[in-house]
């Protein structure tokens, strides 16, 4: 009868001991977790790209210089019609068989993301605006399924698209005969700000980069006090 | 007190050794169950060393050659590229699709009882066996179950094309 006993107390000993492991291992896993969920609110703001200035006491970023573009629609694109709004922006051909297709997989997730979002607005350049007509790049976003006000497709002067690529987007954008398609040109996207600063870039033919690139808007968001 | 401990922790340990068989003799019966499930879905077909010859080397040349437009999953993209994952149209029109990966293909095509316009350019360079290979591919993922191309059926087929396509030039 005593030995059952002294066996019972050393029995709950060793599950006391245990029990406390648990409880202590679940703390720190809890204390992690509030780790791990503050964290986000101290990140540091997206980064501001390209050249920088002084004029007095205040910082000049270098910003989109103007441009005028005819979309879809056949209407006129510029600034201003990006004014205020956070846009997404690439540069792709109709035609193109190797990294296009995958960068409007990539744009159209991203087009379904942000659809019902008035602050966010995207921009697609064809860098072959003598074969992508506004009538081609009509019936290609009636393919894709998207609203000309959220997403537009522009053409227009080539000189002028490859100009604001390389000076203000700093893509590469080129014609080349000796390349599969006849154009060289990056895949990326460019995440341009409110105040049109580029703010981000991405490789569009990278679902993570992509998935950076979502993350990145709600960042911008936050930092406009939108959300 | 020492000695209590050895008596009984034996007893527990042997509790434990017992949920882990249990455990064990479990998830062997879930893999055998799965494994089962498995085999009896392949035809005897699909699991020969021909078969998967074809198949291995054909989802690397649609990786290639393919999937860009068609996509990894193979479900297109909107109306510009016609989804191959279920299509209508590849399997009432296999002749025309061996066709079209060696001589492209343009104007309008109907998938799914969708409209489809982009000219599609055709991949010269492929030989025989290589298209054979990635109709393999295509004809056995997704949703299709067609078995084997070989490659002499598949040659026989892609001289009848090439020959029409020399008539119509």
């Amino acid at each position: 009868m005593k030995n059952n006993s002294i066996q019972h107390s050393a029995y709950t000993l060793q599950l006391r001991a245990l029990l406390s492991k648990f409880v202590g291992s679940c703390l720190l896993f809890a204390v992690s977790c509030l780790l791990l969920a503050c964290a986000p609110k101290k990140e540091s703001p997206l980064p501001i790209y390209g050249e920088r200035d002084l004029a007095g006491a205040d910082t000049v970023y270098h910003t989109i210089g103007d441009f005028k573009f005819v979309d879809q629609d056949s209407a006129t694109v510029t600034n201003d019609t990006y004014k205020n709004k956070i846009y997404v922006t690439d540069f792709f051909f109709t035609s193109c068989r190797t990294i296009c297709p995958i960068m409007k997989t990539q744009m159209l997730r991203l087009y379904d993301s942000i659809e019902n979002d008035p602050d966010v607005l995207l921009l697609s350049h064809t860098i072959d605006p003598e074969y992508d007509t506004v009538a081609l790049l009509h019936d290609f976003a009636n393919r894709l399924g998207v609203k000309s006000s959220k997403w537009h497709f522009v053409t227009g002067d080539k000189e002028e698209i490859y100009k604001i690529a390389q000076t203000s987007y700093f893509a590469t954008a080129l014609e080349d005969k000796s390349e599969p398609d006849g154009f060289i040109h990056s895949g990326a996207f460019l995440l341009i700000d409110r105040q049109k600063r580029i703010r981000g870039k991405y490789d569009g033919t990278k679902e993570e980069d992509v998935n950076r690139l979502l993350k990145d808007i709600r960042r911008l968001k936050k930092e406009n006090g939108t959300i | 007190m020492e000695q209590s401990n050895f008596v009984k922790l034996p007893a527990t340990s042997h509790k434990l050794q017992e949920v882990h068989r249990q455990l064990v003799i479990c998830s062997l019966k879930l893999v055998a169950f799965f494994c089962l499930l498995a085999c009896t879905s392949k035809s005897s077909e699909t699991s020969s060393p021909k078969f998967q010859q074809y198949f291995i080397q054909g989802e690397q040349l649609y990786l290639q050659h393919c999937s860009n437009c068609h996509q990894k999953n193979g479900r297109g993209l909107g109306l510009i590229y016609p989804p191959l994952d279920t299509s209508d149209y590849m399997q009432n029109n296999v002749t025309d699709v061996l066709c079209l990966i060696r001589n492209g293909k343009s104007g309008e095509v109907i998938v799914n009882g969708k409209n489809f316009n982009q000219k599609m350019p055709g991949i010269t360079t492929l030989s025989d066996l290589e298209i054979a290979e990635i109709a393999t591919y295509i004809f056995n993922s997704w949703s299709h179950k067609q078995g084997l191309l070989e490659v002499r059926e598949v040659s026989k087929i892609l001289l009848s094309c090439d020959s029409l396509a020399k008539k119509i030039d």
